[in-house]
């Protein structure tokens, strides 16, 4: 019962936020030099068209009414039409949002359970070569800089030896052929996914690494540590028993943390490899200054965000006894 | 045959500033049934005597010279396997502290449970539980708290349940450091009432490690006592109590106020702790003691035997 | 004050990752100065406008161009070295801006208490929540083509919580210590109170988070230039690799993708190696100790 309280605070807290951001663009927009109008709506439209869209979007009140017709279109979901599709916005953003949320959560937690797992070994092996070569690589990892990295993988694993596509989600012959399974499309989807993968996964896995070996040292030093020595436990039963879901828990909080990072990166990722997902049209949009869809993703990525936000809270929550709500 | 017989131990510790001999030829044994109190200001080296006996002492520590002999088997030649077999269900340990001896994410009834179930390879694990229950109904917590966790209990709780938990295997020996420290006094008496209980019914040899005299001499029937790592007096508690005879155990007992005497002095020493490092040749208590002579500081003292059960550490006084 | 930073020096010295740290980033220090000279020597190595007259593709490296040149001629190696420049600029400002606004709103902040504290750190969860580099695309697309410094502004606008919330902490504890209380009682202004008392016992912390900060500024300008978002007129490592990619030259052009990359890498290295040996030096928790007691 009581988490459902704190979800519904949580909530309500995410839609001030929401709320807030929303009435910061909507100034910004107003305050920003040009033409609002021709922000908006697209110069090349017929005139009757573009009136219609003028009428709905409210462009043509006065900045009160504005901003209530702006509320109200974004809570129906009327972003307007998108410049360089032509098409309304809230489709093409419905569009895209699978494949983001494709990519990124798979990478999150890929990379979350393997540095876990690998800064668990790495603790135990302190001062050894082990200990070294993955600190060393973790640190080396997490300081390269992700859209070079995305392109030396493009470079060496679809170029060179040409065993992954070099960009795209899916390759659209087998799409477009009807008798294509089930099976068949979901491997080329994880076909063209891996070197995504890759380039998010050793972005970051290597901040969880460092993180959960600092935290399993400190860990080892608490008392019923060696109270469960002093049972007489097997240093294996101590270690992944006893130390590691304790170690592990900030190693959680740190993810809710670097959530919006994450959301930078995978951006950069989706935009090299052409992954159709939030990030790529959000940089599309601002590229082709096609302001109702970059409005529109971007509103998208922050709701991404909070939400994710929320969710490894209640996984927190979920994972530790002492939090009470 | 003695329980346990600990002879000459000495124990040291790699510090920064150089080898910190921590305990020094320190000898006693103990019978079946009998307990044990080890009493001495902070560190003199009688936590290091417990974690020693068990095994657990740390990385930078050294044990440099003795044998401790549990069922006449040398616990310091075990190897690795044999003392993790002989951990908990010969030789159990009750730490200070209760506040975080207990882990954080798992349930209370669980971490008994382990104990039983990890030295014990028949045992089901249905049975385990109701063994855990039958302990719970022995020190006195509620079964329906058996599932929480350990963040709900109380100080007093958790120490009971960490007495429990010792008490899990049924091990012939226990050793309990400062278990009582950290609480209030009320709970304190609780505690130790459970402590003697136990000893009483279950016929469990205690070696009860404190800083506490008054506390020592309410569950023990020997009394050792320890300054700057080595033993000064030893001897049952009566004998100790009507006559001490080292100067430390006296100034001891004098800085206690008692209910039932007049208003003595209070007694308090002067001098630093002795340098363990670099320790003197000659009597280790010497700076403090009251009745020092010269040749205290020249020469280690010797053992002075008042009864077959009474020594103590001091040859001048 | 100095003998603490001599002692902390001594503390450092120790540390294999800081001096590691401190001699790369001398490296790249000494190639950001070097980047004046090659265009003194002949025009045709300015970064920006330097096009070698016989050169009109990308080259491989050679004699003259000993990193190569880009597809319209510019030599690599100046560019690489104009870009240290600019990282340097732009990593160190941002940071500097971001550490004074979050040490300054988390010293009120812990200060005030109440309401003031709580809005603080309200602003400080919205901003946080938020990613930067995204809200600095969006703020590109209503105002145009950004410059560098509104760049380095816009990061520094939205890297100060972290910093803050630290700070805030560190300014609680001390605001109960005794020596505040008897500055106040001889009558300092708060203002007086937390910019004399307080600033300089935070300083040490707020210098640490500045590594951090250097990185993320570094690596988000970065990030900025290489999605064609960065200022057109500087030539930093992120523009580099725009133009590597954007004009289909990753494949063939080794010399030319290889440097920037490795350069960001490294710096982003460098000044988190610097910052992890000066947390060993504040928190003397962290130091190598041979024993415990």
């Amino acid at each position: 019962m009581e988490i459902r309280k704190f979800i519904f605070k949580r909530l309500i807290e995410i839609f001030v936020i929401f709320f807030v951001i929303l009435t910061v663009l909507f100034l910004l927009f107003r305050l920003a030099p040009g033409d609002p109008v021709t922000r908006m709506v697209d110069p090349t439209m017929t005139p009757e068209d573009a009136a219609h869209l003028i009428a709905q979007l409210g462009l043509d009140q006065p900045i009160w009414l504005q901003y209530i017709y702006y509320l109200k279109n974004f809570f129906t979901g009327n972003f307007g039409i998108s410049f360089h599709y032509g098409v309304a916005v809230f489709s093409i953003i419905l569009n895209r949002l699978p494949n983001t949320i494709l990519l990124f959560s798979t990478s999150i937690l890929l990379s979350a359970f393997v540095g876990i797992f690998l800064g668990k070994i790495a603790s135990w092996h302190k001062g050894e070569k082990t200990d070294t070569w993955m600190t060393l690589g973790a640190l080396i990892c997490h300081t390269l800089f992700l859209p070079w990295l995305a392109l030396i993988l493009i470079w060496i694993f679809g170029f060179n030896i040409g065993w992954f596509p070099l960009n795209g989600m899916i390759s659209p012959e087998i799409w477009l052929d009807s008798s294509s399974g089930f099976w068949l499309k979901f491997l080329d989807v994880a076909h063209h996914m891996v070197l995504p993968l890759a380039t998010l996964f050793l972005i970051h896995f290597g901040s969880y690494l460092l993180l959960m070996r600092s935290s399993m040292l400190d860990t080892l030093r608490e008392d019923y540590i060696l109270t469960a020595r002093a049972k007489g436990l097997t240093e294996k039963v101590i270690r992944n028993h006893h130390a590691a879901p304790n170690a592990a828990l900030p190693v959680v909080t740190s993810v809710g943390i670097s959530l919006a990072f994450s959301l930078g990166g995978g951006a950069l990722t989706e935009t090299v490899f052409s992954w159709p997902g939030i990030g790529r049209e959000l940089v599309f949009a601002v590229s082709n200054s096609d302001y109702p869809l970059a409005q529109a993703s971007f509103l998208l990525i922050a709701t991404v965000v909070l939400i994710s936000n929320l969710v490894v809270d209640v996984l927190y929550a979920y994972l530790d006894p002492r939090i009470k709500y | 045959m003695a329980l346990l017989t600990v002879k000459n131990l000495s124990v040291g510790y790699h510090t920064r500033k150089g080898f910190l001999k921590s305990v020094q030829g320190v000898s006693f044994a103990l019978d079946q049934g009998k307990s044990l109190g080890l009493v001495g200001e902070s560190g003199c080296g009688k936590t290091t005597i417990g974690m020693a006996i068990m095994g657990l002492l740390p990385d930078n520590a050294t044990v440099t010279d003795g044998t401790i002999l549990f069922e006449d088997q040398d616990l310091l030649k075990m190897s690795k396997k044999e003392i993790r077999q002989v951990r908990w269900k010969k030789i159990a340990m009750i730490f200070q502290a209760a506040m975080n001896a207990l882990n954080p994410v798992h349930r209370v009834s669980e971490q008994i449970s382990e104990a039983i179930l990890a030295h014990d390879a028949e045992i089901s694990e249905e049975v385990a539980m109701k063994q855990v229950e039958s302990l719970f109904q022995l020190v006195g917590i509620p079964l329906d708290r058996m599932r929480d966790f350990p963040h709900h209990y109380s100080g007093g709780m958790k120490q009971r349940a960490i007495i429990a938990m010792a008490l899990a295997c049924h091990p012939p020996l226990i050793i309990a450091d400062e278990p009582t420290t950290a609480l209030d006094v009320i709970v304190q008496d609780q505690i130790l009432s459970a402590i003697k209980d136990f000893q009483n019914k279950l016929k469990i040899s205690v070696i009860f490690i404190s800083h506490d005299i008054a506390v020592v001499a309410d569950v023990c029937d020997n009394i050792g006592v320890m300054f700057a790592g080595q033993l000064v007096e030893y001897g049952r508690i009566e004998e100790v109590f009507d006559a001490p005879m080292h100067p430390y155990t006296k100034s001891l007992l004098a800085s206690y106020l008692t209910l039932d005497k007049d208003v003595v002095q209070l007694n308090s020493y002067s001098g630093n702790t002795p340098d363990l490092i670099h320790p003197t040749t000659g009597c280790r208590y010497c700076e403090r003691c009251s009745v020092a002579k010269a040749v205290c500081r020249l020469r280690a003292p010797e053992w002075v035997e008042y009864s077959p059960t009474h020594k103590a550490f001091c040859d001048q006084c | 004050m100095v003998e603490r930073f001599l002692e902390g020096w001594s503390v450092y010295k120790e540390n294999l990752i800081g001096k590691i740290g401190l001699t790369l980033l001398v490296i790249f220090a000494l190639m950001a100065l070097c980047s004046f000279f090659p265009p003194m020597i002949d025009p045709m190595y300015h970064p920006m406008t330097g096009v070698d007259p016989n050169i009109s593709h990308s080259t491989s490296p050679s004699w003259r161009h000993w990193l190569g040149t880009d597809f319209i001629g510019r030599d690599i190696l100046c560019q690489l070295l104009a870009g240290a420049r600019i990282a340097f600029m732009v990593g160190i400002s941002a940071a500097f801006m971001s550490i004074l606004l979050g040490t300054v709103i988390g010293m009120i902040a812990g200060y005030s208490g109440k309401i003031v504290d709580t809005l603080l750190m309200r602003l400080a969860d919205m901003i946080m929540v938020m990613p930067t580099l995204l809200v600095v695309l969006i703020l590109s697309s209503l105002f145009g083509q950004l410059n560098i410094w509104t760049i380095v502004l816009l990061i520094a606008l939205f890297r100060w919580p972290g910093v803050s919330r630290v700070i805030r902490a560190q300014t609680l504890s001390l605001k109960e210590r005794p020596f505040i209380e008897a500055a106040k009682v001889a009558g300092a202004s708060h203002f007086r109170v937390i910019f004399r008392h307080i600033m300089p016992n935070v300083l040490p912390l707020s210098l640490l988070y500045m590594t951090f900060r250097v990185t993320s500024a570094i690596i988000i300008e970065a990030a900025l230039a290489f999605l064609g978002f960065g200022d057109p007129s500087t030539v930093s490592w992120g523009m580099m690799l725009q133009w590597v990619w954007k004009t289909g030259h990753m494949f063939q052009a080794p010399y030319w993708l290889l440097p920037p990359g490795i350069c960001i890498s490294l710096l982003t290295l460098s000044f988190y190696m610097l910052g992890r040996a000066m947390e060993e030096v504040l928190d003397p928790r962290l130091r190598k100790e041979i024993a415990q007691e």
